[in-house]
C-alpha cells in the first residue's frame, strides 16, 4: 500500500477534551443503520460461503466474522465474482462502521476474489470518509478478514495464490516470535504491516494494527517495536525517547530480634492456641492471627467477639498483656 | 429533546445555589482576599468562612488543615509527592490497583524516581483484603494512599479502619485517601471515623461545584512540601491568589450536601437499585460489577457480555442519555478499563461495561427513559456480535467458555 496512513492524509484531529465521536457523518450514518438493521445493511453470515475469515479476538476489543459467496464460474475459478458479503462485528462504532464499508465497497464493485486482495484498509477509510487516528486499526481489521477469507475460498476452489504471484502467507501471524504480547502480534507480522501501511513511529503501529497499545512492555524492550522500526527504515540518528531506568531494588534491613522471627512467630501462635484461644472461646468468640511481623501481631476476632463493642479492649488487655508477659515485653496486638 | 444526565461521576451540574453564592465574587467582590484595603475585607472575610464551614463539615477540624487547590488531581499530587519530598528516608508506598489516574500515576513516577510501590489487589467485586493490606506494610513504608470509593464501580474501602491499621503499626506512616467520590456522597468525619487519616484529597465539581476548584484535608504535624511555591496564601502551602468565588462555591455545596445528603442519598440509591434490578430482569447476561460490596449508593456499573461498549455509549448519546463505559474504546488506549481488570471481569464484560452514576438532581423520568433504550441497544449490538445467537438470545455455544475463561492480564 502507497502513502503513510490514512488519518494524516485527512487531517482528522482529536476532539479538546479526550476522545469523542470525532466520527465522520457516513461513519456515524453506516453504524446506526447497522444496528437498526435498515435496508441494504450487510449484518449477518452466509451459511455454508465461498469465503470465511476472521480477525481480531474478544481479549483485543474488537472481532470480525466475514464471509462472501460468489457466482462460480463454470471453468475457472479465477472468474468468479462475489455477489454477496455478511459480516458479524464485536466492536465500537467504527468497527462496525468499516465492516459495513467493507461489503458495500465488495458488492457495489462485483469484484473477483482475487482482485478484491487489491482493497486496502485505505479504501476502507476512504469510504468512510475518513477515521480518527486511533481508530484506523478497525479498518485494518477489515482488510485483514478480507485477505483471511480470500485465502479461504482459494483453498477451497484449489487455486494456488502463490502461483499469480500473490504472497498471502496467512501462517506468518501465527508463527514466529511474538512481539506484542498482549495483542499477540509477531515479528514477520509486525514486520509485513510495517512496510506495507508505512508505518513510522510507535504510535502509529498502534493505532493501525493496536501493537503496543496495552501494556507497552514492547516499545523499547530488546526485539521490541522500536528495534523491529530501526531493523525496517534504518536506526534514526536522533530524537529517540531514553526511557529513564529504574535504579537497583534496595533489600530490606534485616530483623532485629533476640528470637528469630521464626521463633518468635511460633511462640507467639503456641501461647495464642494454648492460653489466649480457650477463654475467649469459653465466652463463644474465637481468635485468628492475620500476620505476624517481628514483634507486631495483627489479629481478627471471631465469633461473639468479633461484634462485641469491647473487642478491641479484649484485644489489647488479654491478648497483649499474656503475650508481652510470656514471650517478649516489646510485643503489640493490632486488630483487624 | 432533554437530556438524561447520567454521568455525574465524572462531573455534575453547578447546583443554583452555588451559583447565587459565587456571583458577587465576579461582580463588586472581586478584590484580592489578600490586600490590606478595607474594600477586600468581604473577599477575605469570605475566604475565611469558606475555610471555616469546610473544617466543620469534614467532621470538626481545624480550618487551617483545609488547603484549597484547583482541582482533585492537583490535591492527590499536592499531597503524595509532598510527603514523599519531605520524607527522604523512606522509600515505600502502598496503594491500590484500581486507584484513579491522579493517584496511579503519580505512584508510576514515584517508581520512576526510585521509590517502591505496592499495588494492592482486588477481589471480583472490587474489595480488598486487610491480609493484603497487613502484609504490605513494611518498616521503610512512607505512605498510604487508598481512595476512599471507587470512581468506576462506586465500591467503598474501609479507609477510616485501614487508616487506624497502618497508624498503629507505625505511627511515622502517612495515610492519604482520595476522597473525591465521596465528599457530599458520605459523611466524611475526619474527628472521629476518620482520625487516622492525615491527607484527604477532593474537589468541587463532583458535589455540584464548579470545575477548577479543589481541596486537600493536611493534618497539623503533617510531614509535607508544597508543590506550588509562591506567595504566602494557604500558609505558604499552596502558592496562588486564592479563586474566592470558586471557594465560596465549594463550601456551598457541602453545606447543601450535609443538609440534604441523607434524603438525597436514599432516594437516588432507590433509584439506581430499580434501575439494576430490572435491567438484571429484562437483558439476558448483565453483571452489576461491585454489586456484591459495599457501594456508593449513586453509581451503577454494569457489564453486558459480547458487546462493546462505546458502540452503547453511542446509541445512548443518540438517545440523548449521557454514560460512560470501561471500554477499551473510550478509555484512551486500547485496554478495557483498569478497575475491571483488577477485578477479574472476563474480557467477554470488561469491554461492554457501562457506568450510570446518578445525583440528587436524577428523577424517576430518567430512569424510565434508560430502561425503555437499554435493552434495545443492546439487543441491536448483540445482533451483530460473531459470539451472539440473536435468535436464541444468548451467546453461541462456542463462546459460552469464555464467559468464565482468562480472567485478568492480557490477551493470549
Amino acid at each position: 500500500m502507497a502513502g503513510g496512513i490514512a488519518c494524516r492524509r485527512y487531517g482528522l484531529r482529536r476532539r479538546e477534551g479526550g476522545m469523542t465521536w470525532e466520527y465522520s457523518e457516513k461513519t456515524k450514518q453506516l453504524f446506526m443503520d447497522a444496528v437498526h438493521g435498515a435496508p441494504g445493511t450487510h449484518m449477518g453470515e452466509i451459511a455454508d460461503p465461498d469465503g470465511f475469515g476472521e480477525h481480531g479476538s474478544i481479549a483485543c476489543g474488537d472481532a470480525l466474522r466475514f464471509t462472501f459467496r460468489c457466482e462460480r464460474h463454470p471453468s475457472d475459478p479465477l472468474q468468479d465474482r462475489i455477489v454477496e458479503a455478511r459480516y458479524l462485528t464485536f466492536g465500537c462504532t467504527s468497527a462496525i462502521a468499516a465492516s459495513e464499508a467493507l461489503c458495500a465497497i465488495i458488492e457495489q464493485g462485483g469484484y473477483s476474489p482475487v482482485r478484491a486482495l487489491s482493497i486496502t484498509n485505505q479504501d476502507i477509510v476512504d469510504f468512510l470518509g475518513g477515521l480518527p487516528e486511533a481508530k484506523i486499526h478497525c479498518s485494518v481489521m477489515g482488510a485483514e478478514a478480507l485477505e483471511a477469507a480470500v485465502f479461504n475460498w482459494a483453498q477451497k476452489r484449489g487455486v494456488d495464490l502463490a502461483a499469480l504471484g500473490l504472497d498471502i502467507t496467512r501462517q506468518e501471524q501465527e508463527e514466529g516470535r511474538l512481539v506484542c504480547k498482549c495483542f499477540g502480534v509477531t515479528e514477520p507480522y509486525l514486520r509485513r504491516k510495517i512496510k506495507e501501511l508505512g508505518l513510522r513511529s510507535i504510535p502509529e503501529i498502534t493505532n493501525a494494527i493496536k501493537a503496543g497499545g496495552a501494556c507497552m512492555a514492547c516499545h523499547h524492550a530488546p526485539g521490541g517495536l522500536q528495534d523491529v522500526l530501526d531493523e525496517v527504515w534504518g536506526r534514526q540518528p536522533s530524537g529517540l525517547i531514553t526511557l529513564p531506568t529504574l535504579p537497583e531494588v534496595r533489600a530490606e534491613a534485616p530483623a532485629r530480634a533476640e528470637l528469630s522471627p521464626y521463633k518468635l512467630a511460633k511462640q507467639i501462635e503456641r501461647v495464642l492456641e494454648e492460653d489466649i484461644r480457650p477463654r475467649l472461646v469459653d465466652d463463644g468468640g474465637d481468635i485468628e492471627i492475620v500476620d505476624i511481623k517481628d514483634t507486631t501481631v495483627y489479629c481478627r476476632l471471631a465469633g461473639a467477639c468479633a461484634h462485641c463493642a469491647g473487642a478491641t479492649g479484649t484485644m489489647k488487655l488479654l491478648v497483649e498483656r499474656v503475650l508481652k508477659e510470656r514471650i517478649d515485653e516489646r510485643i503489640r496486638v493490632i486488630a483487624v | 429533546m432533554s437530556i438524561v444526565y447520567a454521568d455525574n461521576n465524572a462531573t455534575t451540574r453547578v447546583a443554583p445555589e452555588v451559583f447565587e453564592a459565587m456571583r458577587p465574587f465576579f461582580e463588586d467582590q472581586y478584590f484580592n482576599p489578600s490586600s490590606m484595603y478595607e474594600a477586600a475585607t468581604g473577599p477575605a472575610a469570605a475566604l475565611k468562612n469558606a475555610r471555616a464551614s469546610l473544617a466543620r463539615h469534614l467532621g470538626g477540624v481545624h480550618p487551617d488543615e483545609i488547603l484549597f487547590t484547583s482541582c482533585a488531581t492537583e490535591s492527590n499530587n499536592t499531597a503524595i509527592f509532598g510527603v514523599v519530598k519531605a520524607n527522604p528516608a523512606r522509600r515505600h508506598v502502598v496503594t491500590t490497583s484500581v486507584e484513579h489516574p491522579a493517584v496511579l500515576n503519580v505512584c508510576k513516577e514515584l517508581e520512576r524516581e526510585g521509590l517502591e510501590v505496592t499495588y494492592l489487589p482486588v477481589d471480583r467485586q472490587g474489595r480488598l483484603d486487610i491480609a493484603d493490606f497487613v502484609r504490605a506494610l513494611r518498616r521503610d513504608t512512607l505512605l498510604v494512599t487508598i481512595m476512599h470509593a471507587n470512581n468506576e464501580t462506586g465500591v467503598v474501602f474501609p479507609i477510616g479502619e485501614l487508616a487506624r491499621i497502618a497508624k498503629e503499626t507505625d505511627p511515622a506512616i502517612v495515610v492519604h485517601t482520595d476522597a473525591t467520590q465521596t465528599v457530599g456522597k458520605l459523611p466524611i468525619d475526619l474527628g472521629g471515623e476518620l482520625r487516622h487519616v492525615d491527607l484527604l484529597a477532593f474537589s468541587g465539581h463532583k458535589l455540584h461545584a464548579p470545575k477548577g476548584i479543589g481541596a486537600l484535608f493536611m493534618r497539623r504535624g503533617t510531614p509535607c512540601r508544597p508543590l506550588l511555591l509562591g506567595g504566602h496564601q494557604e500558609s505558604g502551602r499552596r502558592g496562588g491568589t486564592e479563586n474566592v468565588a470558586f471557594i465560596v462555591g465549594l463550601a456551598t455545596a457541602l453545606e447543601l450536601a450535609a443538609t440534604t445528603h441523607e434524603a438525597d442519598e436514599a432516594r437516588v440509591s432507590g433509584l439506581r437499585d430499580r434501575l439494576e434490578r430490572e435491567l438484571v430482569a429484562r437483558i439476558p447476561l448483565v453483571e452489576v460489577n461491585g454489586g456484591g460490596a459495599p457501594r456508593l449508593g449513586n453509581t451503577s456499573n454494569i457489564s453486558c457480555h459480547f458487546v462493546e461498549g462505546e458502540g452503547i455509549l453511542y446509541q445512548l448519546s443518540a438517545a440523548g442519555i449521557c454514560a460512560s463505559s470501561g471500554s477499551a474504546c473510550t478509555s484512551g488506549s486500547l485496554e478495557p478499563s483498569h478497575v475491571l481488570r483488577a477485578m477479574g471481569v472476563p474480557f467477554t464484560a470488561a469491554h461492554g461495561s457501562v457506568r450510570f452514576s446518578f445525583s440528587r438532581y436524577t428523577t424517576e423520568a430518567d430512569i424510565e427513559r434508560i430502561l425503555a433504550v437499554f435493552p434495545e441497544v443492546v439487543a441491536n449490538l448483540r445482533r451483530l456480535s460473531p459470539y451472539w445467537d440473536a435468535a436464541a438470545n444468548r451467546p453461541r455455544p462456542e463462546a459460552e467458555g469464555m464467559l468464565h475463561g482468562a480472567p485478568a492480564g492480557h490477551a493470549r
